[in-house]
C-alpha cells in the first residue's frame, strides 16, 4: 500500500503546486494588470485628463493613482535590504503610476494591446507595463508542475500497478487450496474472483485516501516550517490543496488501479 | 449416467496414463475402479469431474459431452458432482460448519435453509456434534466424514471418491464405505477408485480393473 500511497502523493503533490501557480496566475491577472508610469514633472490637468481617458475604456474595472511617494514607501517595504541605494540617490527615483484592474476576460483578450497601445503614446504617459508575460508564464508553470507531476506520479502508478498485482498473486497462492476446493464444488469465476477484486480495490483506496491525507499534512505543516525563511517565494510555495474533483479522482484512480491490478494478476495466475 | 468413449489420455510421450478406456456406469450404480498404483484411477476420475482433458475420446454424463462446455460453465458439471478425496482437502481455518456449507454457499442458498441441510449432512456422517469445531481437532476418519457431508450435502446424482479411506485403518475404512453405500441407496451414482482388495470383496456390486491405462477387466457381484 505505501508505494500506492507514493505514487499518489507525488501526483497530489504536484497538482496542488499547479493549483498554487494557477490561482496565482489569476490574481495576477485579476488584481494588477497594467500600469501606465507618468512622465516626471507632469501636470496636474494632463494627469486628471489621462486617469480620466483609462477609467472610461471599455476593458478598465478600477483605476488607482499611485503617487512618487506611495511608490517609494511600497519600495523599501518590499525590499529593506535595497534601501540605501534609494538613500544614496538623494531623490525620489520612482515616477507616479496609474494601477489599472481589467475587467475578467479583458486581460485575455488580444485586442489588450491595442488598448496599451493607444494610450503609451498619450501625452504624460512615460511607459505601459503589461504583467500578461507573467501570467502566461506563471500558466506555463502551473502546466510544467501538472505535467512533471503526471509523468513521475505516472511511472510510480505502474510500479503500483504490478505491487498490487504481485500481491494478489501470493494471496492467490496462499489460498490456492481453498480455491481449488471452490472450484470442485461448482463456485463460478466470479464467485471465486470477487474476494481477491474486493481486496485490490480496497488496497487503492486506501492508498489514494493515505496519500490525500498526507498531502494535507505537508500542506499545514510547511509554511509553519519553512513559510517565513522564503521571503516574498511564500506565495509561490505555498501550496493549496486539492479540489473536490482533484481529490475524488484520486481516489478513483486509485480504486481502478487496484482493480486493473487483481483483474491482471487473476487471469495470469488464477486461470480463470 | 456416465458413458466414456474410447478415453486416451497422454501427460508426457511415449507413455499413456489412459489407453481406450470404454465405460459406462448406469444411474444409481455403486462402482469400484481398481487396480495397483499408477494404474490410471485418479486420471480417470478427474476425466470424469472435468479436472483434465482426454487426449482423445469422448466422456457423456446425463447425455451431455462435458468436453463441449465451455470452461467459464464448468460449474454447472461439477454442481451435480460430490467429490471426495484421499487427503479430504478441507478449509482449515474454517470451520465443519463452513466446510460442509460451502456447496450451498455458492449457489447462494438462503441462511437458514443452509444450516438446515448442513446439519443434516453431518447428521448423516454422526458428526453434528462437533458442527462448530476447526478441521484441526478432528480424527483423520472424523475430517473424511466431514468431506463425505460437504459432497453429499447439496444432494449430489453422482459421487466421486479418489481412494477416500487411503489415510485410514481398516475398521475405519469399512465405516467409510458403509457411509457412500447408504449415500448410494438414497439414489446417487457412486464411483469409488481404490487399490484395497477387502473392500472391494466386501462392498463391490460392480468392479473395474485398470492396469497401465488400461482397462482389464470388469465384474459385476
Amino acid at each position: 500500500m505505501s508505494i500506492i500511497c507514493l505514487s499518489f502523493l507525488v501526483i497530489g503533490i504536484f497538482l496542488s503546486l499547479s493549483n498554487n501557480l494557477q490561482f496565482l496566475a489569476r490574481q495576477l491577472s485579476e488584481n494588477l494588470a497594467v500600469v501606465f508610469f507618468l512622465e516626471k514633472d507632469i501636470a496636474p490637468e494632463t494627469r486628471e485628463d489621462v486617469i480620466g481617458r483609462i477609467r472610461s475604456s471599455p476593458p478598465v474595472d478600477r483605476v488607482r493613482f499611485v503617487p512618487p511617494e506611495e511608490a517609494l514607501r511600497r519600495f523599501r517595504e518590499r525590499f529593506p535590504q535595497l534601501q540605501d541605494v534609494v538613500a544614496d540617490l538623494g531623490t525620489n527615483p520612482f515616477p507616479a503610476s496609474i494601477e489599472v484592474v481589467l475587467k475578467d476576460r479583458a486581460a485575455a483578450s488580444p485586442d489588450i494591446l491595442r488598448f496599451m497601445n493607444g494610450f503609451r503614446s498619450l501625452p504624460g504617459v512615460e511607459d505601459v507595463q503589461f504583467n500578461q508575460d507573467w501570467v502566461e508564464k506563471m500558466r506555463s508553470l502551473s502546466r510544467l508542475a501538472r505535467a512533471v507531476g503526471f509523468f513521475l506520479g505516472g511511472i510510480l502508478i505502474l510500479a503500483s500497478f504490478f505491487t498490487i498485482s504481485n500481491v494478489i498473486r501470493l494471496n492467490v497462492f496462499a489460498r490456492k487450496n481453498e480455491v481449488e476446493i471452490l472450484r470442485f464444488v461448482g463456485a463460478t469465476n466470479t464467485f471465486i474472483r470477487m474476494p481477491f477484486i474486493i481486496e485490490g480495490v480496497s488496497l487503492g483506496i486506501l492508498g489514494s485516501l493515505l496519500s490525500l491525507a498526507l498531502i494535507y499534512g505537508v500542506i499545514r505543516s510547511f509554511p509553519l516550517y519553512l513559510g517565513a525563511s522564503l521571503g516574498a517565494f511564500q506565495d509561490i510555495v505555498n501550496f493549496r490543496f486539492l479540489t473536490l474533483g482533484q481529490s475524488l479522482t484520486l481516489v478513483i484512480g486509485g480504486a481502478v488501479m487496484g482493480l486493473l491490478g487483481s483483474l491482471s494478476s487473476l487471469s495470469r495466475f488464477l486461470k480463470i | 449416467m456416465i458413458e466414456l468413449y474410447h478415453v486416451w489420455k497422454q501427460y508426457q510421450k511415449p507413455n499413456w496414463a489412459l489407453s481406450d478406456i470404454t465405460l459406462q456406469v448406469k444411474k444409481g450404480e455403486f462402482c469400484f475402479v481398481t487396480g495397483p498404483s499408477g494404474s490410471g484411477k485418479t486420471t480417470l476420475l478427474k476425466t470424469i469431474f472435468r479436472e483434465l482433458y482426454p487426449t482423445h475420446g469422448q466422456i457423456i454424463i446425463a447425455g451431455k459431452n462435458i468436453q463441449r462446455i465451455p470452461s467459464s460453465r464448468i460449474y454447472e458439471l461439477r454442481r451435480q458432482m460430490g467429490i471426495v478425496f484421499q487427503d479430504f482437502r478441507l478449509i482449515f481455518h474454517k470451520r465443519v460448519f463452513e466446510n460442509v456449507g460451502l456447496p450451498l454457499e455458492v449457489v447462494g442458498l438462503p441462511r437458514k435453509e443452509l444450516r438446515r441441510k448442513v446439519f443434516n449432512a453431518l447428521r448423516m456422517v454422526n458428526l453434528h456434534h462437533k458442527i462448530w469445531e476447526f478441521p484441526a481437532g478432528l480424527s483423520y476418519g472424523e475430517q473424511q466424514r466431514v468431506a463425505i457431508a460437504r459432497a453429499v450435502v447439496n444432494n449430489p446424482s453422482i459421487i466421486l471418491a479418489d481412494e477416500p479411506t487411503g489415510n485410514l485403518d481398516t475398521e475405519l475404512a469399512f465405516e467409510i464405505i458403509a457411509l457412500f453405500r447408504e449415500i448410494n441407496r438414497q439414489g446417487a451414482t457412486v464411483i469409488i477408485c481404490t487399490h484395497d482388495k477387502e473392500i472391494i470383496r466386501r462392498f463391490a456390486d460392480r468392479a473395474v480393473f485398470l492396469h497401465s491405462g488400461k482397462l482389464i477387466g470388469k465384474e459385476t457381484f
